[in-house]
């Protein structure tokens, strides 16, 4: 086991995000509960990852609430909230100036989940989980894309989150390596872990997903599960996305 | 051809003017330390809050540090020199040294200034992000994250604001004081060698040999810094 289970509930009332008059997000309404994996969907510019990102307060919502396990998320709290939300970026962001090891123990030791020992001792086992042990006291650039982004997705899971959101975590792999970070999701997915992703990977969402999200200038404008959605899409924009991508 | 090299023979056959040249070469040292030292100190300070993020508690600091570093770099360090001693620091009996190292400091500190902001601004914003994302504190993300990344690109630029701030020095000899410049221009002068030449090209050797040392120094410093980012470096 990578994670252990929790009852996570995730609610986004009425998320409006603008960059200056540019407006990205028009008023989102969404609920993620335990154990479901949301797919969002949606041409570019739709305002996938700004979703994506508002949830964790990456980017600082102009309006509407974020609310974990009934807590609205607040610039104090924030912080604590984003120790329980993991997220893994598309250009994986491990720190350049620490070993894999020290990727993964830095914020687990700094803020007093595990002792030292623990943690790299945790870290081990996931490190020996995903075939990378060998790779422990490199830094990442020696690692390939595929490498970082599953090293990245283990440093998530370091923090024991109760949800984890990927912003499209495999748009700057190549096709090889997507594979490997596809199948890390997918043993994430099969222990019940919590899971949104933002991704262009089309048939990986119609398997992992227990539900699509439609997004269209910054609004969802049709969800449901994946055979549903793939098969019988109910607006034309999705018809329309859906000829086109597929 | 002969007398060129009878001066050298008189000038390194002459205790006094061996004495000159290096009391010119330790002020002209102890005004470059202490400048560079007051221009790294503030300007980090500068650079931070610059960087820092915009909140209203920072609108007139940032204001303050623009203000700053416009004017300094704005205006001739020579007459920044002269301000210091004629206006400024005015004060019969106060120690010139004092004064030409604040006002090589203060210079300094505008231009260091930029070279930390730089530094510290190209830093991919994704470790950053990182960070934040795993809910670490700000100093945390910076000392631990962006601080070591940012030296290594401040560290070749610093190298050559200490080497400007070490040449630049030789303006002290406008406002009197005997500094390794003004050494060469006084044992070169009539009532001493009479020939400026050899003094002179003794006075620029002193600045290349310190200059050169510096210059080797600051390439290993960066060259050991910059080992992360070697393929297949470990720890």
């Amino acid at each position: 086991m990578i994670g252990t289970q929790k009852n996570t509930e995730l609610v986004v009332k009425d998320l409006r995000k603008s960059f200056g008059k540019n407006k990205v997000l028009n008023g989102i309404n969404f609920r993620l509960n335990e154990g479901e994996r949301v797919v969002v969907l949606g041409p570019s510019g739709s305002g996938k990852s700004t979703f994506l990102r508002c949830i964790n307060w990456m980017e600082e919502p102009t309006s509407g609430e974020i609310i974990l396990d009934g807590e609205v998320v607040t610039e104090k709290n924030v912080r604590r909230i984003r120790q329980d939300v993991g997220m893994v970026f598309q250009h994986f962001n491990l720190i350049a100036n620490l070993t894999v090891m020290e990727n993964l123990t830095l914020a687990p030791v700094k803020l007093k989940r595990m002792k030292r020992d623990e943690a790299e001792k945790r870290a081990r086992e996931l490190l020996k989980h995903i075939g990378l042990i060998s790779k422990m006291n490199a830094y990442p650039a020696s690692l390939s894309g595929g490498q970082k982004q599953r090293v990245a997705i283990v440093r998530a899971m370091m923090m024991n989150p109760e949800v984890l959101l990927f912003d499209e975590p495999t748009s700057a792999l190549d096709p090889e390596s997507i594979g490997d970070v596809l199948s890390l999701i997918r043993e994430l997915a099969s222990q019940g872990m919590t899971i949104m992703i933002v991704t262009h990977e089309m048939s990986f969402a119609r398997e992992i997903a227990t539900r699509i999200v439609f997004l269209d200038k910054g609004r969802i404008i049709e969800e449901g599960e994946p055979s549903e959605f793939f098969e019988h899409p109910k607006t034309e924009r999705v018809k329309e996305f859906l000829e086109k991508v597929l | 051809m002969n007398g060129f090299f009878d001066k050298i023979v008189e000038l390194f056959s002459t205790p006094e003017y061996i004495d000159s040249l290096l009391h010119g070469f330790l002020l002209t040292m102890q005004i470059s330390y202490f400048a560079i030292l007051i221009g790294v100190l503030l300007g980090t300070v500068i650079a931070l809050v610059d960087t820092a993020k915009k909140t209203k508690w920072m609108v007139i600091p940032k204001f303050i540090c623009t203000v700053y570093t416009t004017v300094i770099r704005g205006t001739p360090m020579a007459l920044q020199l002269f301000i210091m001693f004629f206006v400024i620091f005015a004060i019969k009996g106060f120690p010139s040294i004092i004064t030409a190292i604040l006002a090589f400091g203060l210079n300094s500190a505008a231009y260091t200034a930029e070279v930390i902001r730089s530094g510290i601004q190209s830093v991919d914003p994704g470790q950053t992000e990182a960070g934040l994302a795993l809910g670490l504190k700000r100093s945390t993300i910076f000392f631990k994250i962006v601080a070591p990344q940012a030296i290594k690109n401040i560290i070749p630029a610093l190298g050559n604001e200490i080497i400007t701030v070490i040449k630049e020095t030789a303006i002290v000899s406008m406002v009197g004081m005997y500094d390794l410049n003004m050494a060469a221009k006084d044992i070169g002068s009539g009532q001493n060698m009479a020939s400026y030449v050899v003094p002179m090209v003794t006075a620029a050797l002193f600045y290349l040999a310190t200059i050169y040392l510096i210059t080797f120094v600051v390439r290993r410093v960066e060259k050991s810094l910059r080992k992360s980012e070697m393929r297949g470096a470990e720890k």
